[in-house]
């Protein structure tokens, strides 16, 4: 018994003894706060200073300038020999962005002006990527750099939803059966231009 | 009321359809209504106006036309993947069975059910599955346990 009051003491005084200068310093640091800068920062975490210690190696202009071209050049010449693999882009449609490959399915809660069977091309177009290079827009990548074709697979509605509306003790109850039109995209292929600014 | 319960599948299509070229999945359409019956004036305005304009827009389907003594009219469609649809056209008019036969021309059979995702992919992930260290510069250090700060 006695050992282990002895045992719950010692550890109220453990946590007591590292609380009280963590609190003193909380209190300097927001005097210190008011009056200027003066320590840099009393407590010493993890997350005080950078993993790395501040060992930034900054570039000189030109240096950037030339690894900047190198790849670039090096990202022409790949697309110009098309020996990337295969691409994934992200596109916008239907107010969302959607990250697809080739031969992916999309689906849309709305109906869309094509029919069944026909290929649409997907114009918004913001990031195109492929195993060793990402084209990144801003925000769009231009229509003669990539072109993403759809085909319309299927037009059908979705599930009926209920949207049921209960008032307890009123006698109030609405039940709302909501059925969307869907529609179910196939991407057929990414192609990338072979000219890159 | 949730749909947690509700029975559901994911986002697929028949037999990769569209990779290729796109297949109409509507295979035979049956048309049963009655010669008499007044629930099927509609339809029977409709095998005068529209079937054989829709049997050639959609060479791919097979369009039976059976008139039979029965009360209730209804269209039976046939899918690729062996969906058997049943819709009955009871006092429809002729532009309103236009409209679902062509809706079912553009369904593909698969069940009308919940969907869980709104996309499917056989390839989720071209340049790697990230983790923290993927873009790392090489100038940092490599990983190596902190050091035990000495008290």
């Amino acid at each position: 018994m006695a050992l282990t009051r002895g045992a719950g003491l010692w550890r109220t005084c453990c946590r007591l003894v590292p609380r009280q200068p963590l609190l003193l310093s909380a209190a300097v640091r927001t005097q210190s706060t008011v009056s200027g800068d003066l320590l840099p920062c009393p407590v010493q975490t993890s997350l005080s200073s950078p993993p790395w210690q501040g060992k930034t190696v900054l570039v000189s202009e030109e240096e950037e300038r030339s690894r900047h071209a190198a790849v670039v050049d090096t990202v022409n010449q790949l697309i110009h020999k098309q020996d990337f693999g295969r691409l994934f882009a992200v596109v916008h449609f239907a107010g969302r962005q959607w990250k697809v490959t080739n031969e992916d399915l999309i689906q849309i809660e709305n109906h869309i002006d094509a029919e069944c069977g026909e290929r649409i091309r997907m114009e918004k177009v913001l990031l195109v990527g492929a195993e060793e290079f990402t084209l990144i827009g801003r925000p769009l990548l231009g229509k003669d750099l990539v072109r993403v074709d759809a085909t319309v697979i299927e037009k059908t509605e979705s599930w009926p939803k209920i949207n049921m509306v209960f008032w307890k003790r009123h006698r109030y109850q609405r039940k709302k059966i909501i059925i969307q039109p869907q529609t179910v995209l196939r991407i057929n292929s990414i192609e990338l231009a072979p000219r890159l600014t | 009321m949730t749909a947690r319960g509700t029975p559901s599948r994911f986002l697929k299509s028949v037999l990769q359809n569209g990779v290729g070229r796109y297949v109409c999945q509507l295979k035979r359409i049956s048309i049963i209504f009655s010669k008499k019956g007044q629930g099927s004036l509609g339809i029977r305005d409709f095998i005068e106006e529209g079937v054989v304009d829709y049997a050639k827009k959609n060479p791919t389907t097979v369009v039976y036309v059976s008139p039979q003594p029965c009360r209730i009219p209804k269209i039976v469609a046939e899918y690729m993947n062996g969906t058997v649809r049943e819709e009955i056209v009871t006092n429809k008019t002729s532009p309103q069975i236009s409209e679902l036969l062509a809706k079912m021309t553009n369904q593909s059979g698969l069940d009308i059910i919940r969907i869980r995702k709104p996309f499917h992919t056989d390839s989720p992930s071209i340049q790697g599955q990230w983790h923290p260290f993927t873009n790392r510069p090489p100038s940092i250090d490599p990983i190596r346990p902190k050091k035990e700060d000495s008290q």
